[in-house]
């Protein structure tokens, strides 16, 4: 068997390499940053640790794959905060529904954190 | 039992402890308490029709539950609290259910009663953000 057919079918002498990737997480801890950001700005401390606290779980969980953190705009008032939170609380709400992985209750943890938040801020 | 029967059960006894120790708070207290416990009957009414539209069997609430005595406001405050983080926890579990519907409604549930917890914590005092809502501790 040459070594074209080999390759085509996947058997290569590279080493296997597992990735761990999942896009899922990988928003969930990009809003975690930016909510984390937006909470401390506007003085709500206690807040902003539960989203620190999502951040150090998520980038543990995304091992050795975690984006580096990017720029974000804080938000301008506790309403826009809120609403941030709401947002957040929905796109990890649907992560949480479609996910085949098993992080579904890490997931579904955070959207009813970020729900909680919302709902107090409001 | 399912998940889904297991937060049935906790959304009935939270109803029974509601009406149960709204005659010792006042105020806004009192409000809160109220509304929390509408909120409550409008979950078990969605699980009840849940229940109907996947042709299964909901058990009935209880004549009544075993619940601690509360002799004043703060009692009844911390009484109320234990019931809603025993709700939070019970939806939670559900949220780990591999069929999408019962994951859909747990996630629905467990989120409305986090936002439930923290709503009371707030009222009564309590600390409210928490990453977790509803984890045991271990």
């Amino acid at each position: 068997m040459g070594a074209a057919v080999l390759a085509a079918a996947g058997c290569t002498r590279e080493k296997a390499q597992i990735i761990t990737s999942d896009a899922d997480l990988t928003a969930a801890l990009r809003t975690a940053r930016t909510l984390a950001k937006g909470a401390e700005a506007l003085g709500y401390g206690d807040i902003a640790q539960d989203h620190l606290t999502h951040v150090e779980t998520l980038e543990r969980l995304l091992l050795p794959n975690v984006v580096s953190e990017e720029e974000a705009a804080a938000p301008a008032d506790a309403a826009a905060l809120a609403e941030a939170e709401s947002t957040g609380s929905r796109e990890a709400a649907d992560s949480c529904l479609a996910t085949e992985s098993d992080y579904a209750v890490v997931l579904g943890e955070i959207a009813a954190s970020r729900a909680a938040h919302a709902a107090v801020l409001a | 039992m399912t998940a889904v029967d297991t937060g049935l059960a906790a959304e009935y006894a939270a109803i029974y402890a509601y009406g149960a120790m709204a005659v010792h708070l006042d105020g806004d207290p009192r409000s809160l308490a109220e509304a929390l416990e509408a909120e409550h009957r409008s979950r078990r009414d969605a699980l009840l029709d849940y229940y109907d539209a996947h042709g299964l069997e909901a058990a009935p609430a209880e004549a009544g539950y075993d619940i601690e005595h509360a002799g004043d406001a703060a009692a009844a405050g911390a009484l109320l609290l234990a019931v809603e983080l025993n709700v939070t926890t019970a939806w939670r579990a559900g949220v780990a259910a591999t069929e999408p519907s019962e994951r859909e409604i747990c996630l629905r549930m467990y989120t409305d009663s986090a936002v439930s917890l923290a709503r009371w914590r707030l009222a009564v005092g309590e600390p409210v953000a928490t990453p977790w809502p509803g984890r045991p501790d271990r």
